[in-house]
């Protein structure tokens, strides 16, 4: 070879080398990086928690940081220091979540980062009991915090044991959704339906289940107290009927009546019977 | 002494005995009348979701029910008037019953309002009028107290109607609690069955007014020559109102206490019910917790239920009674004073003075309300009196509510609607003092040239009497 060849070579290969060494290293200085906390479980000791986010590296002054709580913005996190911080105070189920922390620049895209705040599921609502007629529907739900979400199934309890729900009549509609779950229950069947149902929230913590009871009541119920009242109000009007008829021939004139005879020995019937008729009420 | 309108009865009401088995019986028919609408809105919510329609619309029932109420007022007097008040209040109740039991098997909610609404609502108004009716015919000394007793009945029936209906709800549903109300409600049938009419002629010695010349004429039994003195007016009187106390009474309308009666309570019912509605969702806007608003109510129920008997008892003293129209009129400015103020109660402390204040108010009102327009117009024609009221009260009654709540939501503040409904009764209130001490003197006028004209014919008969022939005597009988 030409030895001014070689030396061209050479030149531009450590040029290209060069240039790709400095690209790396510039496009390394663009991308910011930030140190966060490190994935926690719930419950933690003590009365707080603190989620912190360090903005270690920036091509460029970053404008603002924020939080995030799955995929919601938290009100009234927004600062300007690099080093931002999210308190929990005694964090409890519903704080669980995936959190993170957005710092925002002028002339290039956000970085984030995320922290996973894990809990096992809590039931947080349940109805405790329903009751229904024969035939229309019911409706069971449980409502939980926690994350992540859980899996939900429902069970009933059947011969001292909580069974999978048989549903060969295909009654039975179960609806999840992240934290919440509902069991419908349409023609309610009066035999088979009333009894104890559970649902059950598992997630790779923990699981939970709580307890709803369904009665379901007849057509008939109602008329047992129907004829007891009935049977009340006919004995006391007997009885007060009877007690009238009984005091009518001694001191009482019936205006309701008219069948009865006038039974006094006054001289001035006639005169009486007048004012009766004529002072009505 | 009560005005002499009142006493051409004809007899003496026996103020006691029986009378007060009576005023048991209407307890309950006021009761079940006035309480049995308000605690039918437990069911709502669970009707609302049935049918599914809003919130309004189920509201109607209430109203119209209470608007059947109010109009069947007119019908229920004529009835009373002819038949009586005993079987009017057994229909009554038979017509309630067998509303609740349709509805029951009701498929949707047009059905709710004829059966609930309409059917039960006019079953309910000839609960009411009868009952307040003859209270009136057993009771003329006594009065006060037994129509303060009678109204109680609103607040007892309440108070035990809403813990029952929620327990009946929680057993049966809403379908098998309207069946089984439909038989608690016949009780009102029970309660007719002790309202025997009143026996005119069991006690022959009427009240008498020229009590002077009575007792110089009559020295043997002759207290029943004296009663045919007085029923010859009366049927003389009778004879012209023949006709009219078939139908209703219109006359009724050039009566002045009457007319005082009516232009002061249609102001006033504007603004009467309103606070009773507003007062647990006020005290949920203050911030208070649903539960310590319901015992606001409580509380209100509460002090209602002994303030009425203690208002009947106050009526019926010596001092009260002759002017009892005063004590009405200070009822309802007590009221309006009562509205006015409570903007000024701040916490849940000051809201509870407020009910028990204004429980006091409401109940004092309530059970003044019929007496003094029984007092005014008297026993005879108050069936009339009370049915042309309740037909004319019934707009202010139905809109007093909607137009407060239409106050609430344009001003965004409970205040302006205490202030408007302490207007709404204060100005009634004054109202009531400065016709009643003009009516009060033309009624004592009248009092005066009535026994002017009763002492002349008095000692025209004395001196007939005096004569020592015993024919003449019982000429003056024919």
């Amino acid at each position: 070879m030409i030895p001014g060849k070689r030396r061209a070579a050479v030149m531009s290969f450590s040029v290209v080398i060069f240039g790709a060494l400095m690209l790396q290293s510039v496009s390394s200085q663009n991308e910011p990086s930030i140190t966060a906390s490190e994935h926690t479980q719930l419950p933690v000791e003590g009365d707080m928690f603190t989620l912190q986010c360090n903005l270690t590296s920036a091509h460029s002054l970053h404008q603002e940081s924020y939080w995030m709580k799955n995929g919601e913005e938290i009100p009234e996190t927004r600062g300007l220091n690099r080093n931002t911080e999210y308190k929990l105070q005694k964090p409890r189920g519903d704080d669980a979540g995936l959190y993170m922390c957005v710092y925002t620049f002028e002339t290039s895209p956000s970085a984030n980062a995320t922290i996973e705040v894990k809990s096992a599921p809590e039931i947080t609502g349940h109805k405790r009991s329903e009751n229904r007629n024969e035939g229309q529907r019911a409706l069971l739900y449980c409502k939980s915090v926690g994350y992540p979400h859980p899996v939900w199934t429902w069970r009933k309890f059947d011969n001292g044991l909580y069974r999978e729900i048989d549903n060969s009549s295909g009654r039975f509609f179960v609806s999840s959704r992240d934290n919440y779950t509902e069991l419908h229950i349409i023609e309610l069947d009066i035999g088979q339906d009333p009894g104890e149902y559970s649902c059950n929230a598992t997630n790779m913590i923990g699981s939970r289940e709580e307890k709803s009871v369904l009665r379901v009541r007849s057509h008939l119920a109602p008329l047992w107290p129907l004829l007891g009242v009935l049977a009340e109000i006919i004995i006391l009007i007997v009885i007060i009927v009877v007690y009238e008829k009984r005091k009518k021939p001694e001191d009482l004139q019936d205006d309701d009546d008219p069948a009865g005879p006038v039974k006094t020995n006054s001289t001035n019937n006639h005169k009486d019977k007048n004012l009766r008729q004529r002072n009505t009420n | 002494m009560p005005p002499a309108a009142t006493t051409n009865l004809g007899y003496t009401p026996p103020d006691g005995g029986w009378g007060w088995a009576v005023v048991f019986g209407a307890f309950i028919s006021i009761g079940f009348s006035y309480a049995f609408p308000k605690s039918l809105t437990i069911y709502f919510k669970e009707i609302q979701e049935y049918f599914d329609i809003s919130y309004s619309q189920i509201a109607w029932v209430s109203s119209v029910m209470l608007a059947s109420m109010y109009a069947g007022g007119p019908v229920s007097s004529i009835l009373v008037n002819r038949y009586g008040s005993r079987p009017v209040v057994m229909v009554g109740g038979v017509m309630v019953s067998a509303a609740m039991v349709i509805a029951s098997f009701g498929k949707t909610i047009i059905h709710l309002y004829l059966c609930v609404g309409v059917i039960g609502g006019f079953g309910l108004a000839f609960n009411l009028q009868p009952a307040l009716t003859i209270i009136g015919t057993y009771f003329q000394v006594k009065r006060p107290m037994a129509n303060g007793l009678a109204m109680t009945g609103s607040p007892v029936v309440l108070c035990t109607l809403a813990p029952l209906n929620q327990f009946l709800f929680d057993s049966f549903g809403w379908r098998g609690s309207f069946l089984i109300l439909g038989s608690i409600v016949l009780n009102c049938c029970v309660a007719g069955s002790l309202m025997r009419p009143v026996n005119k002629n069991a006690l022959p010695k009427p009240e008498a007014e020229p009590s002077e010349c009575n007792g110089a004429a009559a020295e043997e039994a002759a207290s029943v020559p004296s009663a045919n003195l007085l029923t010859e007016k009366n049927q003389s009187e009778s004879k012209s109102q023949g006709c009219m106390e078939k139908l209703v009474d219109f006359s009724l309308f050039r009566h002045r206490g009457f007319l005082i009666y009516l232009v002061g309570n249609v102001v006033m019912f504007f603004g009467f019910f309103a606070p009773v509605v507003f007062l647990a969702p006020y005290a949920k806007h203050l911030g208070i917790d649903e539960y310590s608003a319901a015992f606001l109510l409580s509380i209100f129920a509460l002090v209602d239920m002994f303030i009425r008997p203690a208002t009947g008892l106050l009526g019926n003293t010596k001092w009260v009674r002759p002017r009892i129209q005063y004590f009405f009129s200070f009822a309802v400015s007590y009221n309006g004073v009562c509205h006015l103020l409570c903007p000024l109660a701040n916490g849940y402390v000051g809201l509870v003075i407020y009910a028990v204040f204004f429980g006091l108010a409401f109940g004092m009102v309530s059970a003044l309300l019929f007496e003094v327009l029984m007092d005014l117009v008297g026993a005879h024609r108050f069936s009339s009196a009370v049915g042309l009221v309740t037909i004319i009260e019934c707009g202010p009654v139905l809109l007093g509510p909607p137009l407060s709540g239409a106050l609430v939501d344009y001003f965004g503040d409970y205040k302006y609607m205490y202030y408007a409904c302490g207007v709404f009764m204060l100005v009634p209130g004054i109202f009531f003092f400065i016709m009643h001490y003009f009516n009060y003197k033309r009624l004592d006028e009248e009092q005066r040239q009535a026994e002017a004209v009763d002492m002349r014919t008095c000692e025209e008969a004395m001196e007939l009497k005096t004569s020592p022939d015993d024919k003449t005597v019982h000429e003056t009988d024919g």
